[in-house]
């Protein structure tokens, strides 16, 4: 390992140096303030040395880690995420009792393995990338130590301990019968098989691959955990699970199934066809069903992922872009949506009643406009991000001739917009005479927690009506990764 | 010596034990013990074909995974405590407060 290799991992050494700073700045003196701007210090250190860093890309350091413009990327785009995030989670901690100090750490630490898992080319890397994620979601879950939490965190537990040990089992019968575990090393493995390779064991070493990372995704049929863990987590938290958590896990699906050229093997292909159908319908048509705001976020999120799934098999030059492209307008909206329940929760309970939101627009006219922007823009409605998103996705699937998918993206995008129009109407709808206000509904927003929100409603817009500028770099960084 | 194939059936076996553990126990520290297994399984595998491709990342490999399972447990006893102070038990049935 030389001197470059070194600067060229500096991101992740800032983030996992951070993760220490908070821990013994917590053991030398705990203040919530304080804590939030060594972590704050943290990710924009470790945003600002990614582009000193891509002078140095691409870079394979060690047989563990490749930095590309690619991995970069995805790296900017968690830890910016992440930085909005921690943002939110301080309005959310500083009403809740007991300590919150622990809490960033965790933050650190899972954008730390999320940030491994976009830049891993092995499978050690993969799996320590991954399960430093998931550990620190496990607590990060159950932090609030109440029932819902509690319970929350030991179903992600068990269900996700249950998918890394499938995943690690593909990894072995995979590893059994290439003997390699550099990812890149597989597809040319299995084009130039040499004597003894079982077909069988490699497919079926994917497959249970398949099934980890279809876990992560929260795809059909993987997804059950998906809206209990929504629902009990505390909603800064639901906001790093939909997003960050995902959004790492499929920029390694792209990289690594992309190069594998998933046409080659029609079983694997027909696989993802059926998950992408099954987790755009179930989706769509369980979140009609929903009434508890952070559970219809929860299906709305699996169908989001079955959407992405259309143009991750369009496999085209455009399929990465798009991809790249449907991920940050998800992000935004996602996050912006978490970070309005954020802002409207209290210290007993996180506001996702339907009581909550009835009339809303009359009492916080902003709140409830920004709702209606990110509820819109989930549905993919014109000038707002989730539009140009969608419009990209179609574009994709549309270029490679998958018309089967595409139609059932367009009509589940219909059926979905149902649901999503029914929060925005209750929005609207005037209070019942003589009714009370909701206990959750007094606060008023907190000052950090407002302006993430009005940022992201802003980078909304932007992106909606001039994706132009993002679009650009995301061409000149995502494409020709292979 | 034994035969690879036998490693590989070995883990496998021990790989669906602990699946059946998982899906058919309702204690959480026998889902936990199965979780461990099926950990342990794919160990076995990685360890029996790193001696048979003379590679050491495999073996390496290994070390990571029980490092991970160790912090995984660490993590999932803590939990199972807390569950137990608000529930008195620790049946995964009971956990059935979050719905829609």
């Amino acid at each position: 390992m030389t001197a470059a290799d070194v600067y060229a991992i500096l991101p992740l050494i800032v983030l996992g140096g951070a993760s220490v700073v908070v821990l013994l700045g917590i053991a030398v003196h705990r203040s919530h303030s304080l804590t939030l701007i060594l972590t704050l210090t943290g990710l924009v250190a470790a945003f600002l040395l990614l582009p000193l860093v891509s002078i140095e890309a691409p870079r394979q350091v060690t047989p563990l880690l490749v930095i590309d413009s690619y991995s970069i990327f995805f790296s900017g785009l968690i830890i910016a995420a992440s930085f909005i995030i921690t943002v939110l989670s301080y309005s959310y901690l500083s009403q809740q009792r007991g300590h919150r100090e622990e809490f960033y750490l965790f933050l650190l630490l899972a954008t730390l393995g999320s940030v491994v898992l976009v830049a891993s080319t092995h499978f050690a890397s993969f799996f320590l990338g991954l399960e430093v994620l998931s550990v620190s979601l496990y607590t990060l879950i159950a932090y609030s130590r109440k029932e819902y939490g509690i319970e929350a965190g030991v179903k992600y537990l068990i269900l996700a301990g249950l998918s890394s040990a499938f995943l690690l089992f593909g990894m072995a019968l995979v590893y059994s019968e290439l003997g390699t575990m550099k990812l890149a090393q597989i597809p040319t493995s299995l084009s130039n098989p040499s004597s003894g390779v079982s077909q069988v064991f490699v497919l079926g070493g994917l497959a249970l691959i398949v099934v980890g990372i279809g876990f992560k995704l929260a795809l059909v049929p993987f997804h059950l955990w998906t809206p209990d863990v929504y629902q009990g987590a505390p909603a800064p938290v639901t906001a790093f699970v939909a997003t960050i958590s995902k959004g790492a896990m499929f920029a390694l699906l792209l990289r690594y199934f992309t190069v594998v050229n998933i046409h080659n093997y029609p079983s694997l292909y027909l696989a993802f066809v059926v998950i992408a159908i099954a987790s755009m319908f179930i989706g769509n048509l369980l979140g009609l069903l929903q009434t508890k705001l952070k559970r219809l976020l929860a299906y709305s999120s699996i169908s989001h992922l079955g959407y992405l799934l259309v143009a991750f098999l369009a496999s085209g030059p455009l399929a990465a872009v798009a991809v790249a492209f449907y991920l940050v307008t998800y992000f935004v909206t996602t996050l912006g949506a978490f970070g309005l329940i954020t802002i409207m929760s209290n210290s007993d309970r996180d506001a996702e009643d339907p009581e909550d939101y009835r009339g809303l627009f009359w009492r916080k006219p902003w709140i409830a406009g920004s709702f209606t922007a990110m509820l819109l823009s989930l549905a993919g409605v014109p000038l707002t991000a989730g539009f140009v998103g969608k419009f990209y996705l179609v574009t994709a699937g549309i270029g490679s001739a998958l018309w089967l998918l595409v139609i059932v993206l367009v009509v589940t995008s219909g059926i979905g917009l149902y649901y999503y129009l029914r929060v925005v109407v209750a929005m609207f709808a005037s209070l019942p005479k003589g009714s009370t206000i909701a206990p959750a509904m007094r606060i008023s927003p907190h000052f950090t927690g407002a302006l993430a929100v009005t940022i992201l409603v802003l980078l909304l817009f932007w992106l909606g009506i001039y994706p132009t500028p993002i679009l650009r770099l995301i061409e000149s960084m995502v494409t020709g990764f292979s | 010596m034994v035969p690879l194939s036998y490693y590989l059936m070995l883990s496998a076996v021990m790989f669906f034990l602990g699946v059946l553990g998982v899906m058919l126990r309702r204690n959480a520290i026998i889902i936990f013990m199965s979780l461990e297994l099926m950990f342990n399984a794919a160990n076995l595998a990685f360890v029996a074909f790193a001696l048979y491709y003379h590679s050491l990342s495999g073996q390496i490999f290994v070390f990571f995974v029980m490092t991970v399972a160790a912090a995984e447990v660490a993590v999932g006893l803590a939990l199972i405590v807390a569950i137990f102070r608000t529930k008195h038990s620790i049946n995964v049935d009971q956990l059935s407060s979050l719905k829609g």
